[in-house]
């Protein structure tokens, strides 16, 4: 009885909520799949199927596959760099003074504010206008100036620079509490060895930062890929298509262009992307962590 | 001795070349917002002559401030609330019952873990048009709520109500207090800790959030302020030093929140890092 009437109360503590993440999340993202399937678009009323047309347009169509291209560019570099910044700022900051404290709270700052008002911000920075500060620095200590989001070889990773000097902090504050979690005995046994600095971080140190480290570098690889708010805010997707993603790909061709069916099949090889490149990423840190045991 | 001195100078160096490099943007934001255009090109870092609001005037009317800060606040403090009310009931379920229907419902939310929630914003938009939800607050907190940030708060929340030991509930039960009744007064004051976090990383997601309400809302007088910020970026292209203080007014609410709360933020921060 006891038993029985709780089930019921529990079955109605959580079917709400069930309803509106099934409403909102599951039934849209079915419907992508299906919708990759069709022709549907704002210009073409009757629905039909059309097989894998949508893919083979997108695999031939060369502004979406450099969205595709630069969206796991972006990715993959933020992650490595983001997470390489992130720890060295961890072991540098990892200390009980004032100062360390201060810094700490300056770099994590940042990841308070909204992508796109970091966006705005540097895109004043980085400008080749004559008031570009950056340029302006460059030149004050004798260099020259630098198109940094004009040249097409170079808006994309300065893209990324901004997003590495926003979310380092969030990473760094994970990564801290990791070392704290580390056994100072272990670097004792180390001193009493004799172990250099260096060889204590490569062998201890960086060795147990593992679950900080798998959590974060999953963390960068999905954000990286959903890369949308900062592209808009800095270069809309230019100079060219160097800096489109898959995600302006995307709110283009669904909501500008009504290519509703083109972007569901986007939608598709964007998961697709997502989840081989997450699989990569767990191998490579399963056998990190085989590594360790 | 030496080495030791050396060691430290170098450390010293290490942290000031850290702080000028976070710092210095920040200073450029808020010293540009006090400058004309022409003072701005020729000083860019130097400090501003006058003390001169004229530019946050300007930015105050252009982007309709306190209307769109009201929005805002309306769309961020609704939807953390039903975040925290529709996340701990399912978390408490899936914790404390061995039904199978609530595991696969647990599974199910985990989907939305994995995979990003904007693959499916072409249909997401048709049926927030077809439940009516259009240009309406209250879609855009439903998106926030149910399709984005749902599947994160239930998996922190029932990590750590797994470690709250049940005879609690089992006691409060003699005492001839209903499950429901048992969740609100005895189980869900204990979970302050996480409940805190959601808190938190729920705030910092939906104020920032800035896909959706473009997305969802159209008319000027329901618009967020990132939406105000990003209507005026054009307009503003010659004057942009008075574009500035639209950028500051738009985060200072959470940098406000930050400076106040910074431990209880990094916290939040860490305790949503744990994986279950």
């Amino acid at each position: 009885m006891y038993n029985k009437n709780r089930q019921r109360v529990f079955m109605l503590m959580i079917l709400p909520t069930f309803i509106g993440f099934f409403i909102l999340y599951i039934v849209p993202t079915a419907m992508s799949f299906f919708y990759s399937l069709t022709n549907w678009s704002v210009y073409n009323a009757d629905l039909q199927f059309v097989g894998l047309d949508n893919f083979r347009m997108l695999f031939e169509d060369s502004k979406t596959l450099a969205g595709i291209k630069n969206t796991i560019i972006y990715a993959l570099i933020t992650l490595v760099v983001q997470n390489a910044i992130a720890i060295i700022l961890a072991v540098f900051l990892d200390k009980k003074s004032k100062s360390a404290n201060f810094v700490k709270s300056l770099v994590f700052l940042p990841a308070v504010l909204s992508i796109l008002v970091v966006g705005f911000l540097f895109q004043y920075i980085m400008t080749s206008a004559d008031y570009g500060l950056l340029n302006n620095i460059i030149q004050f200590f004798g260099g020259d100036p630098v198109n940094w989001l004009g040249d097409k070889d170079i808006a994309l990773y300065s893209v990324i620079a901004t997003q590495v000097w926003q979310w380092s902090g969030w990473l760094m504050v994970i990564y801290i509490a990791n070392l704290k979690s580390i056994d100072s005995a272990l670097y004792e046994a180390a001193d009493i060895d004799g172990a250099s600095k260096m060889k204590k971080f490569f062998k201890i140190t960086l060795p147990l930062l593992y679950p900080a480290a798998s959590f974060n570098i999953l963390l960068s690889l999905i954000n990286g890929m959903k890369v949308f708010d900062v592209i808009l805010a800095m270069t809309q997707g230019g100079p060219g298509y160097a800096t489109e993603t898959i995600m302006t790909t995307l709110i283009r061709e669904g909501f500008n262009s009504g290519r509703n069916a083109y972007a569901s099949a986007l939608g598709v090889v964007f998961f697709i992307a997502v989840f081989i490149l997450s699989r990569i990423v767990i191998t490579f840190l399963n056998k990190w962590e085989r590594k360790l045991s | 001795m030496k080495k030791n001195i050396f060691g430290k100078s170098l450390y010293t160096i290490g942290l000031t070349m850290i702080c000028i490099i976070m710092f210095v943007p920040i200073y450029y934001l808020v010293v540009t917002t006090f400058k004309s255009p022409e003072e701005a090109a020729v000083s860019p870092l130097g400090l501003p002559k006058a003390l001169d609001f004229s530019n946050y005037a300007k930015a105050l009317e252009a982007m309709d401030y306190l209307q769109a800060l009201k929005n805002n606040l309306i769309i961020t403090v609704v939807a953390v609330i039903l975040l925290v009310f529709f996340a701990t009931m399912a978390a408490y379920v899936i914790a404390r019952s061995q039904k199978k229907i609530f595991k696969v419902m647990y599974s199910i939310f985990l989907v939305g873990l994995i995979i990003p929630f904007q693959i499916a914003i072409v249909p997401l938009y048709q049926i927030i048009s077809g439940l009516n939800l259009m240009d309406t607050h209250l879609g855009v907190i439903l998106v926030n709520v149910f399709c984005i940030n749902l599947p994160l708060s239930i998996f922190l929340l029932r990590g750590f109500i797994s470690t709250v030991p049940i005879e609690l509930e089992e006691a409060a039960f003699m005492d001839g207090c209903g499950t429901f009744k048992t969740f609100w007064v005895i189980i869900f004051p204990l979970l302050k800790p996480i409940v805190s976090t959601v808190i938190i990383l729920n705030t910092l997601a939906i104020w920032n959030d800035f896909l959706t309400p473009l997305l969802f809302l159209q008319s000027p007088e329901k618009a967020v302020l990132l939406q105000q910020v990003y209507r005026n970026v054009g307009p503003f292209s010659t004057d942009w030093t008075s574009f500035f203080p639209m950028l500051v007014m738009s985060t200072l609410p959470l940098v406000i929140f930050y400076i106040f709360m910074q431990k209880r933020v990094i916290e939040g921060v860490v305790a949503g890092s744990v994986k279950g």
